[in-house]
């Protein structure tokens, strides 16, 4: 049996192990006696706070239960927030308001005298466009309001590829639907301005088949900044993830194996040398956006992630080590398991690492940054995508995400303008900020009886994906016969099929949609050809200016991975000298380019 | 019957958009039409290669990823250039091309957008009333490659659907005596569906390119037609060392016939075969225990035989005719646990026959397989 298949187990023993917990609490006087002595203590601690209009409120909210069996369904089945199996929340407070002096009380309404450090927003912008100054300009704009600076960055199609700026038939798409990045000197001008060593400061950056590349173009340009003593101290994300490029998303440039192997080789890495960056973001984003059903998203996501942790666990990288350094992403649209698919998601992962890979506390928490459906957005009468948008953030808080993108309403047409991002921006702070629906108490909307019953079903739907693939030889095998690519295109034809015969009703587009058809008048972002020129030009004199050095190092990565060895060592010396497209070229002589699945 | 039109559809290069165009492509088979489909991620060099190779009537891109305006003028102009400017192109990219950039793209010679929202069956009609009709006039071939390609067209087009052999007076009928004319070495490659033969012969072809660094081959592909309609010829996607310009590749449907090849092989075959490569390959559809497709031609000079390690049991390998016809037999996927026990089965079933048929062990799937590197120096003796 591989991993996955102990996983499924795992869970169904631990479903178990709940079951019996209930007709013990029940059953046995003592143990009864004992957790509704902890359950009352545990309620007599909450602190209380008050809202604006003087409303006292716990801030947290557990169910109105006093029988013991019931107390011990919530607290093995659920957890409170920040403990296991943590369905409803990874941390105790999330987006709750720091306490502040003046308007926090104790249960007796007396004033307490803690003090909490403000938390990090949990807004996170993807944005990428043009050449790197242009982003940069762009980072600038959308931090200047905010105490802590989470970029994320989005890469244009040449270097998602490992392609140079100035490779053959590429020149149109050099900063469309992202920035390009070639060199070192691109990325020092990517994040100028920005302190990259500062506990306040984070860098995600998503791209996956040239990750260990881009990674060390991160690092060398870090260095060149800061000095190489800043290393240690880098925050942020690289998405590196294989599977669902595999899966779903097609931007793979070597095989499978060989794209595996270079990226455990740079999570060796990380996880030794840079003990706060996390080099792998599992994605089921892709996976929903390609246009998987929500259950296949989650499930795929989750066993590519136990995939990779048997995979670090087979390199020798203890699993308390790699364990915390692993996040999630996930698409959230309007289908009705969103209502709690990162809620069950992240009980399955905790239960799967905790009882099959033997991780400790940090090594459980399925970390998650979420984003809005994008597939979801509609050009026909695309103002509606503010109320879509709108409803599928209320479900990412809903389900405690850790971070969380909105997306702009214009998105169907192109790279997102400043008005619409602006927009998106402020939907999250007026959710968050403004409105008290999560900033007053956790678990609000938390357990209804409905939320409940898809917590149920989104679970068990799950564990018989895994089943599947277990019974197809786990995650590498079934890949390779591309089970979760049909599966995803087949959901996909299905969606498109609904819209098409309107059983799945779309507004604007198949139901109530007015005669006249609406000619969005948005600010396209054109990448223009000056700056695409400009950026081969600096490639160029890059190239010219370091041939000699460039050989060299590109003929020492190219024997170090012929021989085996970890190439991320090699692809840093490579970083300070070499363009993506040369490294890319090089390693693809050694281990070959990827055979597209159709 | 007139010929099924041909057209190709590709994704651009830096996209990995596939799913409207794999949506696309389905429909387009169910109306009777021929589509090769050259896969994501491809540069207007590969696309305007394959169209001209193909002698497709169309080529259709869809494009999510930004640059389509640059990228389809790319198109047009190269296809200009070569003197191929009666293949069409047509396109969409739902809302990421708008209309403003239509209007400038069909200024510089793109037939069609189509936009969000347009229903497959528009697509469909219009791919039907633009490029259904017959070429009359073809322009003057400006290449070796054209040349090549629009003869093949003849011979394809001489056959009907359906029907038996047509006249041929126009197309270059194989010579009776070949062997005058033959310069090429002939390899047929067949074996049952999913055994990677595709995989394997991009393997050969790029171990063909490094050892000869002038040399030439050609590779005659076959997907089987869709009972009475059009047929999705998609082995060009898969072979990514094969898209280059001393590789002439060309994708046939079988068009009704059964055994794994179409009805025109035999003389499209004959042509290539006379046509200064130094080797052609010919790939049959996935076939059956019975099939012999190599048989009738004659002009095969060595066939090779790729088989699949699960083939069912012992029983099963004496039912495949191929086995005692075959010059190479490749037990593909031998990374595969049953790969061991297929290997002995089969030598053992060849032993039988008294020849000296070639027993090699590939995982065409992996880089520098020391496996394919036996099969190639076989092929090339």
């Amino acid at each position: 049996m591989s991993k996955l298949g102990q996983v499924v187990e795992s869970v169904e023993n631990y479903n178990k192990f709940v079951l019996d917990q209930v007709k013990r609490a029940r059953t046995d006087q003592k143990f009864g006696r004992d957790l509704l002595g902890r359950w009352n203590d545990t309620k007599a601690k909450i602190p209380v706070t008050r809202t604006p209009t003087g409303l006292l409120l716990p801030r947290l909210a557990l169910p109105e239960i006093d029988e013991p069996g019931e107390i011990a369904r919530f607290i093995f089945g659920e957890g409170l927030p920040g403990e296991f199996p943590y369905l409803n929340a990874a941390y105790p407070e999330m987006y709750l308001e720091p306490i502040r002096e003046i308007e926090s009380f104790d249960k007796n309404g007396d004033k307490t005298g803690k003090n909490l450090a403000q938390p990090e927003e949990p807004t996170r912008l993807f944005s990428g466009l043009m050449l790197a100054e242009d982003t940069n300009e762009r980072f600038h704009y959308l931090t200047r309001h905010q105490r802590t600076h989470r970029l994320s960055t989005a890469f244009d199609g040449p270097t998602l590829y490992g392609l140079d700026s100035d490779a053959d038939g590429v020149f149109g798409k050099i900063g469309e639907g992202g920035v390009a990045i070639d060199t070192v000197e691109d990325m020092v001008r990517l994040y100028d301005g920005f302190d990259l060593g500062s506990p306040n400061f984070s860098a995600s950056m998503t791209i996956s088949g040239p990750a260990p590349m881009i990674m060390a173009m991160y690092i060398a340009a870090a260095k060149r900044r800061f000095g190489p003593k800043v290393v240690p101290r880098l925050r942020g994300t690289v998405q590196a993830d294989i599977f669902k490029e595999v899966q779903a998303q097609n931007e793979t440039i070597f095989p499978i194996e060989p794209s595996l192997r270079f990226l455990t080789d740079m999570v060796e890495f990380t996880t030794r040398e840079m003990p706060r960056w996390y080099p792998i973001s599992i994605s089921g984003y892709h996976i929903g956006e390609a246009g998987s059903t929500p259950v296949q998203q989650a499930a795929y996501t989750l066993s590519n992630g136990f995939a990779y942790a048997e995979m670090f666990a087979a390199r020798g990288i203890p699993v308390d080590q790699f364990g915390p350094r692993l996040s999630f992403f996930l698409d959230c649209g309007l289908d009705a398991e969103y209502i709690a698919l990162a809620r069950v998601s992240r009980r399955i992962w905790a239960i799967g690492m905790r009882d099959v890979f033997g991780a400790g506390t940090r090594a459980q928490l399925f970390k998650l940054h979420t984003q809005t459906s994008g597939r979801s957005l509609i050009a026909a009468e695309f103002k509606n995508n503010l109320t879509r948008t709108a409803a599928e953030l209320i479900l990412s808080y809903m389900n405690a995400t850790n971070s969380c993108h909105s997306n702009s309403a214009d998105e169907p047409f192109t790279t997102p303008s400043e008005e619409w991002i602006r927009l998106a921006a402020h939907g999250q702070a007026i959710l968050l900020e403004e409105s008290g629906i999560f900033k007053h108490t956790m678990n609000m909307l938390s357990g209804s009886p409905g939320m409940k019953a898809v917590e149920r079903a989104v679970e068990a739907a799950i564990l018989d994906e895994f089943r599947e693939i277990e019974r197809l030889g786990g995650v590498l095998a079934a890949v390779e016969e591309r089970y979760q690519r049909s599966q995803i295109q087949n959901a996909a034809h299905r969606y498109e099929q609904q819209i098409y015969d309107s059983t799945r009703p779309i507004i604007g587009l198949n139901k109530y949609r007015d005669g006249d058809e609406d000619a969005p008048e948005v600010k396209l972002v054109r990448t223009p050809r000056t700056k695409q020129q400009l950026q081969v030009d600096r490639l160029q004199k890059f190239k010219k200016k370091n041939a000699d050095k460039a050989k060299r190092a590109l003929d020492e990565l190219a024997t170090v991975a012929e021989r085996g060895q970890n190439v991320f060592p090699a692809l840093l010396e490579a970083a300070e000298v070499c363009s993506l497209g040369q490294i890319t070229g090089s390693l693809q002589e050694v281990v070959g380019r990827f055979r597209p699945m159709v | 019957m007139p010929s099924p039109i041909r057209i190709l559809t590709a994704v651009p290069i830096c996209d990995g958009h596939d799913s409207a165009i794999n949506t696309i492509n389905l429909e387009f088979i169910r109306h009777g039409i021929e589509v090769i489909y050259l896969g994501y991620h491809r540069s207007v060099g590969d696309i305007v290669r394959a169209a001209i190779q193909e002698d497709v009537r169309a080529i259709g891109i869809s494009s999510y990823n930004g640059g389509h305006i640059e990228f389809f003028a790319a198109v047009v102009d190269l296809l200009r250039k070569k003197g191929a400017d009666d293949i069409k192109v047509f396109g969409g990219g739902g809302g990421t091309i708008t209309h403003d950039d239509a209007a400038r793209m069909r200024r510089k010679g793109v037939d069609e957008i189509f936009f969000a929202g347009t229903s497959l069956d528009d697509m469909v009609k219009f791919v039907h009333q633009r490029y259904g009709k017959p070429r009359t006039r073809r322009p003057r071939p400006r290449s070796f490659d054209q040349e090549l390609a629009h003869n093949l067209s003849k011979i394809e087009e001489a056959y009907g659907i359906g029907s038996r052999k047509r006249r041929t007076s126009n197309a270059q009928r194989p010579t009776q005596n070949r062997q005058k004319h033959r310069t090429s070495k002939v390899i047929g490659f067949t074996g049952p569906g999913g055994a990677g033969k595709t995989t394997l012969i991009d393997e050969l072809a790029l171990r063909f390119l490094h050892r000869n660094p002038k040399g030439r081959i050609a590779i005659l592909s076959h997907d089987p037609s869709v009972v009475g309609e059009g047929a999705l010829l998609g082995d060009r996607a898969t072979m990514i060392n094969s898209q280059d310009d001393r590789v002439f590749m060309r994708s046939m449907a079988t068009r009704g016939q059964a055994g794994g090849l179409s009805p025109a092989t035999h003389d499209c075959l004959a042509s290539l075969a006379q046509s200064n490569f130094d080797y052609v390959i010919i790939e049959t559809v996935g076939t059956g225990q019975e099939a012999m497709p190599f048989q009738k031609n004659g002009i095969v000079d060595s066939t090779v035989l790729v088989m699949n390690p699960d083939y069912g049991s012992r029983l099963q390998l004496q039912k495949i005719v191929m086995l005692d016809l075959a010059d190479i037999v490749v037990v593909n996927k031998s990374d595969l646990q049953r790969a061991r026990t297929a290997h002995t089965e089969i030598e053992q079933r060849l032993e039988q026959n008294h020849r000296d048929q070639q027993l090699v062990d590939t995982v065409a799937k992996r880089h520098r397989d020391s496996g394919v590197d036996r099969l190639f120096e076989l092929i090339s003796k």
